[in-house]
């Protein structure tokens, strides 16, 4: 059980390219945090740094109230759990997940206890004797974890853990490290480039983007609220739609295409402005009643998902998508008044692309 | 399976018609000529198993064997150790790693002849001067005594071979995934913890190569015998490759000579075949 505390970490490679700066972040004990951002955003790096294998630029990371910048690895007293398992090719399961232990000089007994308690937690009990070549990648996925849970460790790190596995062991995977989360409590740090991933198991998720946070809130925060464009756009899936344009009293004007919004919904001192608007396809539908926010667009592509369409289409140059019941008859080529729901939208400035509330 | 058509043969042939010309031919011959009494003008008569029975008697042949074998033990096992420490050594992060690779290989771009003679001069003139000046008087014997032949010998093999082995321990280690490293040391061990339960096993397929390379290589040591020692004191370091030679051209017995020649390639083969099989066992498949 930890509490973690990052202070304008920082991370220079020969003084010369920052791959992670000024990061600061609190981690309260029990939580599952989730770094989050593209390719090369830092995220994998600043990870790296908690665990020790990457030396802090500057700033200073402490558990507990500790200062672990100069502390190695072995004595920081966390798991890790790596994107390809790194696995012991020449031991066995049982070998793999004991070492950790037998390296700390623990009673064999007892280890054996750890191991196969864990072994069961994970379904791994036919397969202690099994060499990690001999198992399948959710299987070597597992004892990974399992390598993890025996340690007792105060923090784990995973590094994009499910990456290598298949879209539907993935899903299954993720709930099984939240249901182990939930029955161990101790505190995470996840790394992961599937907002997904990120929204289904954090408690908090950290954005990321060129080395810098852009933002730390809770999945329902980072949806609801974005601070940005960037996080618009990166969390959810299909990702948020975006329209610039400008405020003209009430309505949001682009092009011929005039939007009511609602007084509640807008904010103070936009009139006249130019905007970027933010709507999530869930806000972009159908509804039986049209009214100053409905626009007739012509159909891109229409994707049945079972429940309900995906709509593709233009307006103004801008395409978007929308989620329409599937109950309606659609087809792509057709024109459909689609309802924006502009109490809904998000303002966004267009130069600093952030959030207006 | 499918019939070879002439076109496979014809592309076959060059490489068969080589082999079987300078390999399999004078194998056959040889073997034939052992059971003679060739003495390399005459074909002799055929004279069964004479010449085996005779060499299982023949106590210089018997030991040179010996030597050669004591020789090649010690030799592969200090070759090894010193090749992977250097191999370390140049792989861990210090500045002139590039150089001390360069360095510890250039030794094997030097014929073995040359390098005889090289290390005659340091063992006779520069080991007995710094004796001299120290007092040491072991310092001042070397090459004259069978042990200092030997260690002589020794000495001079794994200067020549350890950066080429070295060279095959580098290539294994730089292939070890980073991320296992990482993960022993999360798993807190030590650096030497880190070699002997990570690092030693997984760089097992270098140990197939290297020993096989070094077996191989010190049991038919000739040129290096030749000019270090010549085999003396009193044919005391004389190993079997020198030994087979002087049987042949030295004595004129040429058929004997070809029947301790494949006694020889006999013993070679069953001892690298042996220790390839004994170490793939070994292995892991990453």
């Amino acid at each position: 059980m930890a509490k973690l505390l990052m202070d304008q970490l920082t991370k220079t490679y020969d003084n010369k390219v920052t791959a992670v700066e000024n990061f600061n972040l609190t981690v309260e004990d029990e939580e599952f945090i989730v770094f989050v951002g593209p390719s090369g955003c830092g995220k994998s790096t600043t990870l790296r740094m908690i665990a020790g294998l990457e030396d802090i630029s500057s700033g200073t990371f402490s558990i507990d109230g500790k200062k672990m910048n100069e502390v190695q690895p072995k004595d920081r007293d966390i798991a890790m759990v790596f994107q390809n398992y790194a696995l012991y090719p020449h031991m066995t399961v049982y070998e793999n997940m004991a070492f950790s232990l037998k390296l700390k000089g623990m009673p064999k007994a007892e280890i054996k206890d750890r191991v196969r308690n864990a072994a069961e937690i994970l379904g791994l009990m036919d397969y202690l004797n099994r060499k990690p070549k001999a198992l399948s990648g959710g299987q070597r996925q597992r004892v990974a974890l399992g390598r993890a849970i025996v340690r007792d460790a105060k923090l784990f790190l995973m590094d994009e853990p499910l990456s290598n596995l298949d879209s539907k062991l993935r899903v299954q995977m993720r709930t099984e490290i939240s249901k182990l989360h939930q029955r161990l409590k101790t505190t995470t740090i996840y790394v992961t480039h599937d907002q997904t991933e990120a929204m289904t198991m954090a408690t908090r998720i950290v954005i990321m983007k060129d080395g810098v946070i852009q933002q730390v809130g809770t999945p329902k925060e980072v949806y609801d609220q974005p601070d940005n464009v960037f996080v618009a756009g990166f969390i959810g899936s299909p990702a948020m739609n975006f329209f610039n344009g400008r405020i003209e009293g009430n309505y949001f004007v682009m092009g011929q295409t005039k939007l009511l919004i609602p007084d509640s919904a807008l904010p103070e001192g936009l009139d006249n402005q130019e905007v970027i608007i933010g709507l999530r396809p869930e806000h972009i539908t159908h509804k039986p009643v049209k009214d100053e926010s409905t626009v007739e667009v012509n159909l891109d592509v229409v994707e049945l998902m079972g429940s309900e369409y995906m709509v593709y289409a233009t307006l103004e140059g801008h395409s978007f998508v929308g989620r329409v019941d599937a109950n309606l008859d659609l087809a792509a080529g057709t024109v459909f008044p689609m309802a924006f729901e502009m109490d809904k939208a998000r303002f966004f400035d267009p130069t600093t692309e952030k959030r207006i509330k | 399976m499918r019939t070879k058509d002439f076109a496979y043969w014809l592309f076959l042939a060059p490489v068969l018609i080589a082999l079987t010309l300078v390999v399999i031919v004078p194998m056959l011959l040889g073997v034939y000529y052992s059971f003679t009494s060739w003495n390399g003008i005459t074909t002799g008569e055929f004279v069964g198993f004479q010449n085996y029975i005779d060499l299982f008697k023949d106590e210089r042949f018997l030991a040179s064997l010996w030597f050669t074998t004591k020789f090649s033990v010690i030799s592969v096992i200090l070759i090894n150790f010193i090749g992977l420490s250097l191999a370390l050594i140049v792989t861990s992060r210090i500045k002139t790693s590039n150089l001390l690779r360069t360095t510890f290989f250039m030794p094997n771009l030097i014929g073995g002849l040359i390098l005889g003679f090289i290390w005659q001069f340091i063992f006779i003139k520069v080991f007995a001067s710094v004796g001299e000046m120290v007092g040491m008087e072991s310092l001042q014997v070397w090459l004259s005594t069978t042990e200092t032949g030997f260690w002589g010998l020794v000495i001079l093999m794994s200067w020549q071979m350890a950066g080429y082995i070295m060279v095959i321990y580098i290539a294994y280690l730089q292939g070890l995934p980073k991320e296992l490293l990482e993960a022993s040391e999360i798993d807190g061990a030590s650096s030497f913890q880190r070699f002997r339960y990570i690092v030693f096993p997984l760089v097992a397929p270098a140990f197939t190569v290297s020993m096989f390379l070094t077996l191989s290589n010190t049991f038919k040591l000739y040129d290096q015998n030749l000019s270090l020692t010549g085999g003396g004191p009193y044919n005391s370091t004389e190993m079997v490759a020198m030994e087979i030679f002087n049987t042949a051209f030295v004595q004129n017995t040429f058929a004997y000579a070809q029947a301790k020649a494949i006694i020889f390639f006999v013993i070679v083969a069953i001892v690298a075949l042996f220790q390839v099989y004994w170490n793939k066992r070994r292995e892991v498949e990453m």
